[in-house]
């Protein structure tokens, strides 16, 4: 008997939404230079490959490395808005991604996830730009001559907090 | 293949239409509630009225799987008499639930305090502000849990008599009716074993907002046998996919019976014993019938017709001709249902038992076709018996027998069957001139058994052996010289034995066999 086989690995639409992210990321790390530049294309292309063969753990490392793309334009001298627009998209390019091979998973390639995958990228991307207008605005009129000690330690006390109000 | 559309794409109840609200349901309690909230039934809500819109923390619902039928319990099932195709929706019950946590936002909570770490290091402002983001994202992925949907489903197959090898379109659709929006909701339809998914993944994943619904169908190709569709797992995800909650679900089973068309084979080779009536089966007493047998001394009151008028003719004596008389045989097919029957060669094809099911079926129908009385046993946990008999009333039940019983799906048993005592029952419910008919692929030593004693009890036996086997690994060379030793000893005792093999028909078989026999 034939039958139908399922395919238990994302399809063209996942990647391509993960694609679009991790382009954006490769973009903000243009600003730090041709190194982080290439660092952001090398993770991005590391964490599509991933999405596509369904492999999370290869899809984790790619978007880590895409990430150290950001962060090494921040350590030579990004802006704040590039370095924030490439974090934001380098969690919506992971997010997206590990989330389209966590349902191809369950549901298989046949079935059209288009919809619940854009909206997943949607809501991701609505709490990171949300958070970086936050930081920005924090970044403009904040208490900028308090140590960055201090501005840490809240951090990590807001950290604390959406844990424990959780529990 | 999913096509979604929203409640108010659908005026009205999109998933009942007018015409199948049945006319013969039992009013259950408050029977003009469930008129107009048909189908309608919260997943999970405890509360188990039918505005269940508040969704409860996941300890609600793991509380009250215990067949917690949420709804009400008499089921609204619906099925279309007029036409083939049938909808079936229900009530849907929780059979279990599991609540986990997926931890995907865990890296990212770590990876954030490590960019702020480095920021307050290199004295990067950047990163300290990327370091708020992840912070952000942490309180997306902990502040929300996964909804409890509350849901209505419906199922509708496109026949639900189909004949075996038919495609039969299953289409499921899924209605939130609660009044929150679930952002990632995973449906996956649980088909019965047997049968096998042609198109489209009977699985589908969407985001479904109040009211709106879900639909996606696919193609399963039937078989012979009845299958109750009545599952569904819902997985459910909040929208950061920090928690999922997975739902086995029941509900109202979709049932496709599919009971193949009347088939029958060639005139089939019998043993010599019969009962008194008259039939088909020459036997070796003289008497009337069409096959010569002797001759004898004319005896006064001969008739005419049986006259050997050219031996008159030669030696001018009267002799009369005598035919072997015919009569009719009383035929059990016992069918081999024990789990190692179920053995198959190679991938894709047909088991010995659907052989053996087949044959039965077609022999069934050509043994009463040339008027024999015939019967239906099995070796299997099940009491399976159909005390030989005629007539088309006896035709239909063994038809619908054979097509629908459980015990004769396609999928093995579990448990083992004991082959000793269900011989005993056996031999004690066989009429003294019964013979049988053993479709069993020959796989073991009991089977064999049970031809013997079957056979020593005075019931000759036929044995109709699909054969399973194939020769490209020494194991599997080694099982077919068994199985073929088997049938040789099973020969050496008397016992007819057709081996039926993968490429040839029953018709074939029962050919080669009957050749040789008269030879």
């Amino acid at each position: 008997m034939t039958g139908y086989e399922l395919v238990r690995r994302p399809g063209r639409r996942s990647v391509a939404v993960s694609g679009v992210a991790g382009s954006f990321v490769v973009a903000a790390s243009v600003a730090g230079g041709p190194v982080s530049a290439g660092v952001a294309v090398a993770g991005v292309a590391c964490l599509l490959a991933g999405v596509w063969l369904g492999r999370i753990r290869i899809a984790d490392g790619g978007a880590l490395v895409g990430f150290a793309g950001v962060v090494g334009a921040a350590l030579q001298g990004a802006g704040p808005i590039a370095v924030l627009f490439g974090t934001v998209a380098a969690v919506v390019a992971w997010d997206s991604g590990t989330n389209a091979v966590a349902l191809a998973e369950q549901v298989g390639r046949g079935a059209d996830t288009g919809r619940v995958e854009v909206l997943h990228a949607l809501y991701g991307a609505g709490v990171g730009v949300t958070g970086g207008v936050l930081g920005f605005v924090l970044f403009r009129v904040g208490p900028t001559r308090q140590p960055v000690t201090t501005l840490f330690v809240l951090l990590l006390a807001a950290a604390i907090l959406v844990v424990a109000l959780n529990r | 293949m999913t096509d979604r559309s929203r409640a108010d794409d659908r005026p009205g109840d999109s998933v009942t239409s007018g015409g199948t609200v049945p006319d013969d349901e039992t009013a259950p309690d408050g029977g003009a509630d469930v008129a107009t909230t048909d189908g309608e039934t919260a997943v999970g809500d405890d509360a188990s009225e039918d505005v269940a819109g508040t969704p409860e923390p996941a300890v609600a619902g793991r509380s009250g799987p215990s067949g917690a039928t949420v709804g009400d319990r008499d089921g609204t099932e619906s099925v279309e008499p007029a036409e083939t195709d049938a909808e079936t929706e229900g009530t849907l019950t929780i059979r279990a639930v599991t609540t986990r946590r997926t931890g995907r936002w865990v890296g990212v909570a770590g990876l954030s305090f490590l960019t702020a770490g480095l920021g307050i290091v290199t004295s990067t402002r950047p990163l300290l502000l990327a370091a708020v983001v992840g912070v952000l994202y942490l309180a997306y992925a902990n502040v929300t849990s996964a909804p409890t949907p509350s849901l209505s489903a419906a199922r509708r197959v496109s026949d639900s008599t189909p004949d075996p090898g038919d495609e039969v379109e299953v289409t499921v659709s899924v209605t939130n009716t609660g009044d929150s929006s679930l952002p990632d909701l995973r449906v996956v339809e649980q088909v019965p074993d047997a049968l096998s998914v042609e198109r489209g993944p009977a699985r589908a994943a969407t985001a479904l907002r109040p009211g709106a619904t879900m639909t996606f169908s696919y193609t399963v190709t039937a078989r012979r046998g009845e299958f109750d569709f009545d599952g569904l797992t819902l997985v459910v995800r909040n929208a950061s996919g920090s928690e999922e909650k997975e739902f086995d679900l029941s509900m109202a089973p979709t049932t496709l019976t599919c009971v193949p068309p009347v088939a029958a084979t060639d005139a089939v080779p019998l043993h010599a014993l019969t009962s008194h009536y008259t039939g088909r089966v020459a036997t070796d007493t003289a008497g009337e019938g069409v096959e010569f047998a002797s001759v004898r001394e004319y005896q006064h009151g001969d008739p005419l017709s049986r006259i050997d008028w050219n031996r008159y003719a030669s030696s001018g004596t009267l002799a009369t001709m005598e035919f072997r008389e015919e009569r009719m045989a009383t035929v059990v097919l016992l069918v081999d249902l024990r789990k190692g029957a179920y053995v198959q060669s190679g991938e894709g094809g047909r088991n010995a038992v659907e052989r053996s099911v087949d044959a039965s079926h077609r022999l069934f129908n050509s043994l009463l076709d040339t008027g024999d009385r015939v019967g239906i046993a099995a070796l299997s946990k099940d009491d399976i018996w159909l005390p030989p008999g005629a007539g088309p009333t006896h035709q239909a039940e063994a038809r619908h027998l054979l097509a629908t019983h459980p015990a004769l799906s396609p999928t093995p048993p579990d448990e083992r069957v004991y082959v000793r005592p269900a011989l005993r029952m056996l031999v004690g419910r066989l009429p003294d001139d019964a013979q049988v008919l053993f479709c069993s692929p020959m796989v073991d030593d009991a089977a064999a058994y049970v031809a013997r004693r079957l056979h020593v009890r005075g019931h000759p036996v036929t044995v109709v052996s699909p054969d399973a086997t194939r020769r490209d690994t020494i194991g599997r060379t080694l099982a077919s010289v068994e199985r073929s030793n088997r049938l040789s000893e099973l020969r050496a005792a008397g016992i007819r034995v057709i081996d039926w093999s993968e490429d040839e028909s029953l018709f074939e078989a029962l050919e080669a066999a009957r050749r040789r026999w008269s030879r």
